[in-house]
């Protein structure tokens, strides 16, 4: 019986060949299995009834793969395994007037729910939307310009929390100033433990009012929608607490120094106690201008 | 000649029996919401309704809308989050569709039927009265649609934990002329 004598180093070398290949083409391969997601929704009509045997067509924005199908009897359509990304999605029906949403973005392994909203079709004569001369930026709207507003409304409802709780420890630090400036009988290393204490509430406070900002600051901004009421007044306000919040500790620092090296402040230093009153001040105005409002 | 009188007559007569077609544009309007809450009111008002109307044999359809973010209470940020709290964003537009016959349109009080779409859903409110005032050729309606923010499943906004009040009657002012 003959065998190869070469059989053993062969089968080595094949086997290492399919490895080497199957780590070269892991990317690749990986890339085409990528994870999918799922697009799903209900289709209802003005009355909120669901409507069966809409033609539901999603189209990918990016390389216009398209998919196609049609609702059951509870108005429900679901398309799995499509590739993430934006998908246009378009509701067609007997009797209904087209809907279209122009971007819902399908996450890779998540499910993206598009809802369609027809409405009747106008009987012949009967005036519509596109009779009022309206232009279609006007009269379509989109999940996206939704999420844009939820989002701002989200991060300016913490903006408003925040902005409360951080008036305790501004509290707290005004009320614990006087124990940092060393009172008439009090020992050195009582006034320098008062002015530890004050340090660290100041801190506290900087730090909280800086988180509170950043939730207004980054805020989603809605296009064409000029500043108008009392938001200008908010907005101007901080424009003195803002600066006062950073130059507040910058002088309470320099203050700090002065005083524990045994020397009276002096200089811009003296300067803190103001400024940090001016900057209370124009706080709690900047909240009271938004409070009386919803 | 007897001819051409009864040709003439024949193409009349239907439109003598069933009324002639009308039309109707919507020219100046002021359309107010009014939000309650028990520390203070705010009103909404939009001048930037659109409104067309056509009868028919005796039967009249009006349709009037407005982008949401056009109601304006002299404050951005509220307005911004009532755009926010009714869904602004992903519907942009406020329509009513009236219903209601034509002989309704020489009466000093209109009762109509009113069809609004809004926030994405739609309320139905039965025989609404509004007033009627013919200046000229023009005729003048005002009113008020008995909304509230349930009708159209939106959830009130609040001030210090308290709701604002369900309802947000619509107060209606439109000049209505012939096309």
């Amino acid at each position: 019986m003959l065998r190869n004598p070469f059989g053993g180093w062969l089968g080595s070398v094949r086997g290492a060949v399919i490895v080497c290949l199957f780590v070269a083409l892991a990317p690749f391969l990986m890339a085409q299995a990528g994870g999918t997601g799922v697009l799903a929704g209900k289709v209802t009509d003005a009355t909120g009834a669901a409507v069966a045997s809409v033609k539901v067509t999603a189209v990918h924005a990016d390389s216009g793969q398209t998919r196609t199908m049609t609702t059951g009897a509870d108005g429900v359509y679901s398309f799995g395994a499509l590739p993430p990304g934006n998908y246009r999605v378009k509701f067609e029906a007997t009797g209904f007037g087209t809907v279209e949403i122009p971007s819902t973005t399908v996450p890779e392994f998540g499910r993206a729910t598009a809802d369609g909203k027809l409405a009747s079709e106008p009987k012949p004569g009967e005036p519509s939307l596109g009779d009022l001369g309206f232009t279609p930026d006007q009269t379509a709207g989109s999940a996206a310009a939704q999420a844009r507003l939820d989002k701002r409304s989200h991060m300016l409802k913490i903006h408003q929390r925040l902005g409360l709780i951080t008036l305790a420890p501004l509290a707290a630090t005004l009320i614990l100033g006087n124990g940092a400036k060393g009172t008439k009988g009090a020992t050195a290393s009582a006034s320098a433990s008062g002015r530890e204490i004050h340090a660290a509430v100041g801190g506290l406070t900087a730090g909280m009012y800086l988180t509170t900002a950043s939730f207004a600051i980054f805020a989603p901004k809605i296009p064409g929608t000029p500043t108008r009421g009392s938001i200008r007044l908010h907005k101007a306000l901080a424009l003195i607490h803002g600066p006062g919040m950073i130059l507040t500790p910058i002088l309470g620092e320099l203050a700090y120094r002065q005083k524990s090296n045994g020397q009276k402040v002096t200089g811009i230093a003296s300067a803190h106690g103001a400024v940090a009153a001016i900057t209370a001040v124009a706080y709690g105005a900047a909240m009271l201008s938004v409070v009386f409002k919803f | 000649m007897n001819q051409r009188i009864g040709a003439t007559f024949l193409l009349l007569a239907p439109a003598a029996l069933f009324g002639a077609d009308s039309q109707w544009v919507l020219g100046a309007s002021t359309l107010s919401y009014l939000v309650s809450h028990p520390l203070h009111e705010s009103v909404g008002v939009s001048h930037e309704a659109r409104g067309k109307g056509v009868c028919h044999a005796g039967q009249c359809d009006f349709l009037i809308a407005a982008p949401v973010k056009s109601f304006d209470s002299k404050d951005s940020n509220r307005d911004l989050h009532m755009l926010q709290v009714t869904r602004g964003g992903q519907f942009p537009m406020v329509t009513v569709r009236v219903l209601l016959p034509e002989s309704e349109l020489t009466s000093p009080t209109i009762h109509c039927d009113l069809e609004i779409q809004f926030a994405g859903q739609t309320a139905r409110y039965k025989q609404v009265p509004f007033q009627r005032e013919a200046r000229g050729n023009d005729i003048r309606i005002t009113g008020t649609i008995p909304a509230t923010l349930a009708d159209f499943k939106i959830d009130p906004p609040s001030l210090l934990a308290i709701p604002v009040k369900n309802d947000v009657p619509i107060k209606v002012e439109m000049t209505w002329r012939p096309m």
